[in-house]
């Protein structure tokens, strides 16, 4: 801030213009950033995937709550299957974080799933005492994935590898 | 006073909350569903909260106590529409609603009133028509 | 501190429609600031615990809310929100801002999830007279 009546150079047009810009960049960066730590994917029809990396504090839930609500509502998904093997801690108040984004993906009538429980943190979770009981977890995104195609009706069928020779034959019905 | 339509499909009695619904509208609403239920055939009750702004802890209590109330008079409830704002502000308020089944829109709600009413009677199919 | 002067609104309470008027005019208000839906969310549900407990166990249920719009040069821009009543205010403030939702009706319900949605909320209150529950949310 200049001072008023002192000899110090009011800031002009161009200088103004040059830091408005530098804020713009930097917005521009931090949104760029945000969405890139808190990817949603829909890994299917009305399954959301949604992998972690990184420390969980309470900002950064919030907009991934923000996000990933949205996208339940813009796909219809069902599922959502959150990934916290990148998330370096887990202890009392990024559990209750999780249970922040399983409780307001319910309120939206999708299931969270949460994969990449360590045995440690799961030690973790347990000696915290927390109520996790409407909590499904899996160790991996595979389990995952398949608990999610099981809650949604779906089975995945390996095609037989039997090759079957089409031969040109009269048909005789 | 604003009364909130209850619309009968089938086995399910559905309501559309408009926005600002007064108190005394949405314990009116508590009261002629409860009526409902009680009078009829009805076996599901979906509340439709898609143009609601904002639930505050009564109205979030008020649904809890609807769906169990409705679970006593031997029906399933389902509340849909809850904006991600509202959920968003629901959890932090400390209400999740555990007592309430919830759906995205009134296609996914029904579906689920219908699931949830067949594995009630134990079959494989609901009468819903 | 400056305030934004005129853009202070005063609203009265006195039976529970103006629960929805408080609450609808604190969105607005919220809006115009700039914050998002969410922060919408949390100031209008705010008010409207704030509010619903003035016309439920306030004296005559009246009471009065208001509504400022701050500009601060550390926190940028918030919105302040003031809701006062004549009532027999709360005995224990420190324990109502520590019981859950299932401590029985009464001044201070709500109170706990209120202080959760908000950046800050003083309580001025003590036994016969009244209350004064003040909550402030700043933009991110």
């Amino acid at each position: 801030m200049s001072e008023s009546g002192g000899r110090a150079p009011i800031p002009g047009g161009t200088q103004i213009a040059a830091s408005q810009r530098q804020v713009n960049t930097i917005e521009q960066q931090r949104q760029t950033i945000q969405e890139l730590q808190t990817p949603v994917i829909q890994v299917w029809d009305r399954i959301l995937a949604l992998p972690i990396v990184g420390s969980l504090d309470t900002a950064r839930t919030q907009e991934m709550n923000e996000a990933l609500l949205q996208k339940i509502v813009d796909t219809g998904s069902e599922i959502v299957i959150l990934d916290i093997t990148g998330v370096p801690v887990v202890d009392t108040a990024v559990a209750k974080h999780l249970l922040e984004t399983v409780a307001a993906s319910r309120l939206l009538g999708a299931e969270v799933l949460i994969v990449g429980l360590s045995t440690n943190t799961a030690l973790t979770l347990v000696h915290l005492g927390l109520d996790l009981s409407g909590v499904t977890t899996r160790t991996t995104m595979a389990k995952g994935l398949e608990l999610a195609f099981a809650r949604l009706g779906l089975e995945v069928i390996r095609r037989s590898r039997r090759r079957v020779t089409v031969a040109h034959e009269p048909d005789d019905n | 006073m604003a009364q909130v339509p209850i619309i009968r499909v089938g086995e399910v009695l559905i309501a559309s909350v408009q926005e600002d619904l007064r108190d005394q509208d949405a314990l009116d609403l508590q009261v002629r569903l409860g009526d409902a239920l009680e009078h009829t055939t009805a076996r599901g009750v979906l509340i439709d909260v898609s143009v609601v702004e904002t639930v505050d802890s009564f109205l979030g209590r008020l649904l809890n106590e609807t769906a169990t109330g409705a679970r006593l008079l031997g029906a399933q409830t389902v509340v849909v529409g809850i904006r991600p704002a509202v959920a968003i502000t629901l959890v932090e308020l400390g209400l999740e609603l555990q007592g309430v089944r919830t759906a995205l829109d009134t296609d996914k709600g029904l579906a689920l009133l219908r699931r949830l009413i067949a594995r009630e009677d134990g079959h494989g199919q609901s009468r819903l028509r | 501190m400056v305030n934004l002067g005129s853009a202070e609104q005063h609203l009265p309470i006195r039976d529970e429609s103006d629960i929805i008027s408080a609450r609808h005019r604190a969105r607005e208000v919220a809006k115009t600031l700039g914050f998002g839906a969410v922060d919408q969310s949390r100031i209008a549900t705010a008010v409207s615990e704030l509010t619903r407990n003035v016309v439920r166990y306030a004296t005559d249920g009246r009471g009065e809310v208001v509504i400022r719009p701050r500009a601060q040069s550390e926190r940028g821009t918030g919105l302040e929100i003031v809701v006062s009543d004549e009532g027999p205010g709360i005995a224990d403030v420190e324990q109502a801002l520590r019981d859950g939702f299932t401590s029985g009706p009464g001044m201070g319900m709500g109170l706990p999830g209120t202080k959760r949605l908000m950046d800050e909320m003083e309580i001025d209150s003590a036994p016969g007279q009244g209350t004064i529950v003040t909550i402030r949310k700043w933009r991110r």
